[in-house]
């Protein structure tokens, strides 16, 4: 979600909740006998405030798994899962009195810190690669789908040079082998395409098979460019659509593998976030429960 | 281009229209996590369930003088069957120490807790906020007689009075007269009659001193302040200075000599006593000097002597009765009356002295303790001792004097009102009978 003029109210709310929060918790905590305690009158409403929130922000996961429930609009949910989230680590510093405590309550900060940390920097991840992802790669698809395209461009890759040998995709010699089996068969055959056989084997069947590398040739843009602009020097006019199609698969497949990072950094914070939320939920009952009774 | 042969239409057909049906394996390892983590959390608080112990939930560290019951919730969180709250109560504090009411006449009795509050971290629990006294003493009310004290203190520096002892129309019940200013100056007589100078210190000592006196007897017993019954406070036994004696301090320069052919003097004491020691020496003298009973008297002019015939025989009671008058007369007009207030009667009986009254404590409604003062020298608060001269001065320093250091500025000293006074009375504390022992104690159980 991009944080743009259409938070505004939200902004300006939380703004105010922030503003009336400290203009509370200033003169309670200079006034506190011996500092500000999460028991107090005061202290016990920051805690229900700051939690409050904080189930609100985890709520978003069931609205999630509730689209079509008339809940409210999934935008205003993210939005108050944002911001309320955001607001919920000042509320609950106040309740805390920025103390850590025993150690529940320490696990419970940390915890805090950890989530709303890692909240405000998937915010921003999520501000900032959406829009580098538009730029960076016009063939962006489903990134579930990435390995499944993945694997069809390698198999259109295998079908290009084995029509270009004049294999046919059902012959014997395809079905008994592999891809790698029927290009290295039809070196030989055909000598006049060698040079795109020898390529297609060498470097790009690599590279598109072996998505983990980095420092293939044709994983960067400009060498790659090079190496197909040399291989069609020695192409004669008919190999020379092939050698294009071929270019342009490993261009997508360099933009899957851009499109594929970027997307990871889109979904590891959460692998933090989520289940640290969900640690800070569970615990927090048990420490409303406990600090009540004690 | 390359990428002009590659369509997003051609693109799109690519697409598994099930894929949503098989989770993503970053998706599965998030779910894992989500599942994973919270279920680790609560095996950490069933770990410190089935140990049965409950200090994970400590709302945080204990205070330096309950650190030892840190894995002992359950002494001060007493759980009853009929309630949810197990929060500390009065009950709990009680059955380890005594508190003592404050006052009688006071409206209200405040939770022990809401003036000792724990889980503060290693604090002293006696460092209670001043906001916890002037909750009564900043407006005082009190049940029954209307209160002698100030009504209306906010803190040490607002609303606190002057000292009651320096307050106009206090007086220095005591009767023993001395000249602090000539005691401080240079060149006195000292007991040899070489010059001295003395200091503050060769008298005024913390009872439990070990140093000897350089002009008195060595300090080898503690010498009684105040019992603690007749004080609302413990103190530390170098936290005032011991009362100041004749034997240990005076004698070494002060003689009591009565007359010129003894040497030692009287003994510090009532005048029935010492009227009692003088029989016994002249009697003692005379049995072994029956020379003198056919001599004259010492020719001493003291005034109102009857002038001596210049030969005359006495008996030896005569002879005593005569010796003793002139030392008595010599004691009760002149060595005694110097520090003492006597009251010599117009007959022949025994002067009546008065008692000394000497102050021990001042302030007997605070503490005070010298000994941390010890950084000062005596005269930055008793500058007043330099040039006093009259026994009624009393030489406390003011409660300005206090706020110079002790004030609520930044760098300023303690200056709440834990720092000296007390809440509970302690002369009315109860013995209180233990009920742990040592061994569930450590193990937390």
């Amino acid at each position: 979600m991009r944080i743009d003029h259409t938070h505004k109210k939200w902004f300006a709310v939380s703004l105010v909740i922030f503003g009336v929060a400290t203009a509370i918790y200033v003169p309670y905590a200079a006034q506190s006998s011996s500092g500000p305690r999460g028991g107090s009158a005061i202290g016990l409403t920051f805690g229900i405030v700051g939690s409050a929130f904080m189930i609100f922000a985890g709520l978003l996961a069931g609205r999630k798994k509730l689209p079509i429930w008339r809940l409210g609009r999934a935008q205003t949910w993210m939005r108050g899962h944002l911001w309320l989230g955001l607001l919920s680590l000042p509320i609950i510093c106040y309740h805390a009195g920025f103390h850590f405590g025993g150690p529940l309550t320490a696990v419970l900060m940390v915890l805090v810190i950890i989530v709303v940390a890692s909240g405000l920097f998937g915010a921003a991840l999520q501000h900032y690669l959406p829009q580098m992802i538009t730029v960076q790669v016009p063939g962006e698809t489903i990134f579930e789908q990435i390995d499944h395209i993945r694997g069809q461009l390698l198999a259109d890759a295998d079908k290009l040079m084995a029509s270009s040998a004049g294999i046919e995709d059902d012959s014997p010699a395809v079905a008994a082998s592999g891809g790698l089996e029927l290009a290295t068969a039809t070196v030989a055959v055909e000598d006049e395409i060698a040079p795109l056989r020898s390529f297609y084997v060498l470097e790009m069947r690599p590279f598109l098979a072996n998505h983990g590398e980095r420092h293939q040739l044709l994983a960067d843009e400009d060498r790659a460019y090079s190496a197909f602009q040399g291989l069609r020097t020695l192409l004669p006019v008919n190999a020379q659509q092939t050698a294009k199609k071929l270019e342009a698969i490993c261009d997508e497949e360099r933009q899957l593998r851009r499109q594929a990072k970027l997307h990871h950094w889109l979904y590891y914070w959460l692998m933090l976030h989520v289940p640290l939320s969900f640690a800070l939920l569970l615990l927090g009952c048990v420490h409303a429960f406990t600090a009540l009774r004690y | 281009m390359a990428r002009e042969e590659r369509t997003t239409k051609k693109r799109a057909q690519r697409i598994d229209l099930n894929y949503f049906k098989r989770p993503h394996p970053l998706r599965r390892m998030r779910f894992w996590l989500s599942v994973g983590i919270p279920v680790l959390a609560v095996l950490w608080l069933a770990w410190h369930g089935f140990a049965g112990s409950n200090r994970i939930y400590s709302g945080g560290k204990m205070s330096a003088a309950h650190a030892v019951l840190t894995a002992k919730c359950d002494v001060c969180h007493v759980r009853t069957a009929s309630s949810f709250s197990a929060k500390a109560s009065d009950q709990a504090c009680l059955s380890c120490h005594d508190g003592p009411m404050h006052h009688p006449n006071q409206v209200f009795t405040p939770q022990c807790s809401s003036c000792h509050e724990e889980h503060r971290g290693r604090m002293r629990l006696t460092a209670t906020a001043d906001v916890r006294c002037t909750q009564c003493h900043a407006d005082l009310r009190t049940t029954g007689v209307p209160t002698e004290y100030v009504r209306d203190i906010e803190k040490f520096g607002d609303g606190h009075p002057e000292f009651a002892a320096l307050r106009p129309g206090a007086v220095d019940p005591g009767t023993i007269k001395l000249n602090h200013a000539i005691h401080l100056k240079k060149n006195l007589k000292g007991p040899n009659g070489e010059p001295v100078a003395m200091g503050c210190e060769d008298c005024h000592r913390p009872p439990t001193s070990a140093q000897p006196l350089r002009f008195g007897a060595t300090m080898t017993a503690p010498l009684a302040i105040a019992r603690k019954a007749d004080l609302p406070m413990a103190i530390s036994e170098r936290a005032y200075m011991a009362p100041v004696t004749y034997a240990k301090h005076c004698a070494a320069c002060h003689g009591l000599q009565f007359d010129k052919r003894f040497t030692d003097g009287v003994p510090h004491d009532t005048p029935g006593v010492i009227h009692a020691f003088l029989v016994q020496r002249f009697q003692q003298y005379i049995a072994t000097h029956p020379a003198e009973l056919r001599e004259a008297g010492p020719d001493r002019t003291l005034p109102q002597k009857p002038v001596p015939v210049a030969y005359r025989i006495v008996t030896p009671s005569q002879w005593v009765t005569e010796r003793v008058s002139e030392s008595e007369e010599l004691l009760w007009r002149k060595t005694c009356k110097q520090c003492h207030a006597l009251t010599i009667p117009s007959d022949s009986s025994l002067p009546a002295v008065a008692k000394s009254n000497i102050t021990a404590r001042w302030m007997p409604h605070a503490d005070f303790n010298h000994e941390r003062h010890q950084l000062l020298q005596c005269t930055a608060c008793h500058g007043a001792a330099l040039t006093s001269h009259e026994t009624a001065d009393i030489l406390l320093p003011g409660i300005k004097t206090c706020e110079k250091c002790h004030n609520s500025s930044v760098d300023g000293a303690e200056s709440r009102c834990f720092e000296c006074h007390t809440y509970h009375d302690w002369t009315r504390q109860k013995e209180v009978k233990g009920n742990l022992m040592l061994d569930g104690l450590r193990r937390g159980q």
